[in-house]
């Protein structure tokens, strides 16, 4: 029996000598191994970064709505607004409920505010202060929302909103006026970027975020789109959520409401993202066959085009397994040289594409081992059968081959 | 002990329901040190009887001692052991493997036996060495004369030590110069380290420079 190491440098010989093949079956390969490279290790950083989004804000955070599931039933579309939670509710929360560390009830209009006589497309908020703490906002100018501002018309902007409004001019906009539903507001503070996802309010960064209760001027009832809370540590979620419930049930029978915890999201993302990235793979894995097929097809050639040389090696002694190992291990080459360029491709992929979206950066180990294992598998998978034939080639009749 | 002793020698193949006996009853014992010459026309079998003698077929009916041991009906593994321990091969198209340089094609039959990297190439160069290769020993097949690759495949053959070597027309693809340089290491072979050689050949020259000379026809075998 031939030596392992043997059999090796054997077969890199072999690869060598057929240059122009080998790349061309690699290219399947590399692709197929790519692709699952950078589709696993998006998956990864994706689920990565948001978990890191939900961790910045504390994953002790729950955000309240009135249920959308079942209050359609009987009432249709005029009973909605009996339906929404109220600005007394949200206020009694923190009294009720000292569990609850901080809350901040805000509400949430898209407008076309007025600047310098351009309508803009951005979101209007009514917060309190409360809403800033919660959401780990900081500012780069001037102050937050106070709740000593009672109905006086200030404004915050989010840091999108003040980029835009510095496009059309406006320079510094502290203390410049937007108008919106006919009323001026001074811009008193601007918000440095905070990052999207997790529990966080999409609307902050693009939007302008006015006292709460001038935010009611605009609406015919004090109502409010969501209450954001901090929960004390050793809470138990259950009870805290029927006790919720009953709660709001105490001044709107038919209400129900929808408490969702940074924890639950994050649990449901992951499993989510894993099956994302299950699915990716399953892509990838799809173009793994073509590519293993293209191998299987070059060992094929291969074998046929080396008839002679396996009659040579059987005259001068090589057993059926020395052959088989020596195919085995040419196609294993074959496809480990793929994978590697493969796994670089997509680990380069998976960097452009982290670079592009924000997404934190990260290969996993396992990835990688995944990569290579996979290669291999592919080239053992794939060059079992033409590893096969060729061992069982007739050395008289391979001899005789021309 | 005979080297080879062959007793009855049958083989048949199936081609379809056909059945063509191309060897029909041969008997043939070659001593230690004989240098034999096989001659006749092409389809007389002599092909059929080499691959016998060396272990790359088993004979359909008949019995096949080698070294005083029964090898008529050896599997395929046993087969290859015996053609990588015994024998040592020589064909008339050479058949070095192209990629590998003369060096590694002549140590090959060491690498299948596990032979240790460093002793087998001293092996290698020795017998490169015994048949005037020696300063080609880092060429490649395809830039050797065909007489140079002959050389480079008696040392191949040698390389192993074999207690026969086979030689399938072994000057069939050179011209008469050629031939007699390769024919010349043959018989020196032969007379100075009693090497046990059977030749296949249907040149009368190159049969008449050997000390015996059997003829096949028809699947049978007669001395000369």
């Amino acid at each position: 029996m031939m030596p392992f190491k043997e059999i090796v440098r054997e077969a890199l010989k072999s690869q060598a000598a057929a240059k122009q093949r080998t790349l061309l079956a690699l290219i399947g390969i590399v692709i197929g191994i790519g692709s699952v490279i950078a589709l696993v290790t998006v998956g990864e950083m994706v689920q990565l970064t948001s978990e890191q989004q939900f961790r910045q804000m504390g994953t002790n955070i729950i955000t309240i709505q009135r249920g959308w599931g079942d209050s359609q039933g009987g009432g249709g579309n005029q009973d909605r607004q009996d339906q929404m939670i109220t600005w007394e509710e949200a206020k009694g929360l923190a009294k009720k409920f000292p569990k609850l560390e901080a809350v901040a009830a805000y509400t949430s209009t898209w407008g076309q505010p007025l600047f310098a006589d351009k309508s803009l497309d951005m979101p209007v908020l009514g917060v309190t202060r409360s809403f800033a703490e919660l959401n780990k906002l900081t500012l780069t100018k001037g102050r937050f929302i106070s709740d000593l501002d009672g109905y006086s018309f200030f404004g915050v902007l989010g840091a999108g909103a003040a980029a835009k409004l510095a496009k059309m001019g406006a320079g510094d906009p502290l203390g410049k006026t937007v108008f919106f539903k006919g009323r001026g507001f001074k811009i008193v503070g601007v918000l440095a970027r905070a990052e999207e996802g997790g529990m966080r309010p999409f609307e902050i960064n693009p939007g302008m975020m006015i006292p709460i209760h001038t935010s009611f001027l605009f609406k015919k009832e004090r109502v409010i789109n969501e209450i954001m809370a901090r929960l004390a540590p050793g809470m138990d979620r259950q009870r805290l959520t029927s006790g919720l419930n009953k709660y709001f049930k105490m001044y709107q029978p038919d209400m129900s409401i929808q408490v969702r915890s940074a924890e639950q999201l994050i649990n449901e993302m992951a499993k989510q993202s894993r099956l994302f990235t299950l699915l990716l793979g399953a892509i990838g894995s799809i173009s793994l066959l073509v590519g293993g097929i293209g191998v299987m097809n070059v060992m094929l050639v291969a074998v046929s085009e080396r008839r002679k040389e396996i009659g040579v090696r059987r005259a001068l002694g090589a057993m059926q397994s020395d052959i088989r190992a020596q195919f085995l291990v040419e196609s294993v080459i074959l496809c480990l040289a793929g994978g590697l360029i493969g796994i670089a491709l997509g680990v380069g992929a998976a960097y452009v594409l982290a670079k592009v979206n924000g997404w934190i950066f990260f290969v996993s180990g396992m990835g990688l081992a995944l990569g290579v294992g996979v290669s291999s598998a592919i080239g053992v998978f794939f060059g079992y059968f033409p590893a096969r034939q060729a061992s069982r080639l007739n050395p008289i009749l391979a001899l005789r081959d021309e | 002990m005979a080297l080879i002793e062959l007793r009855g020698i049958t083989k048949t193949y199936y081609i379809g329901d056909m059945s063509v006996d191309v060897l029909r009853g041969v008997d043939l014992t070659v001593e230690p040190g004989e240098l034999l010459a096989i001659m006749g026309e092409s389809g007389g079998g002599k092909s059929t009887l080499m691959n016998i003698i060396g272990f790359l077929d088993s004979p359909s009916g008949g019995g096949y001692q080698f070294e005083g041991q029964d090898a008529g009906h050896l599997d395929d593994n046993e087969l290859a052991h015996i053609r990588n321990q015994k024998i040592g091969f020589i064909f008339q198209q050479f058949n070095l493997l192209p990629r590998l340089n003369a060096l590694e094609n002549v140590m090959l039959p060491l690498v299948y036996r596990g032979v240790p990297p460093q002793q087998r190439e001293k092996v290698a160069k020795q017998m490169l060495k015994r048949v005037g290769m020696a300063d080609r020993m880092a060429h490649r097949p395809p830039e050797l004369s065909g007489g140079q690759q002959q050389r480079v495949a008696i040392a191949r053959a040698l390389s192993g030590n074999p207690s026969l070597i086979l030689a399938d027309e072994p000057t069939g693809a050179l011209d008469s110069q050629v031939s007699q340089e390769i024919l010349d290491i043959f018989l020196e072979l032969n007379r100075e380290n009693e090497i046990t050689t059977v030749m296949v050949t249907h040149d009368p020259k190159v049969g008449k420079q050997c000390r015996r000379t059997v003829r096949m026809t028809d699947g049978h075998l007669l001395e000369v």
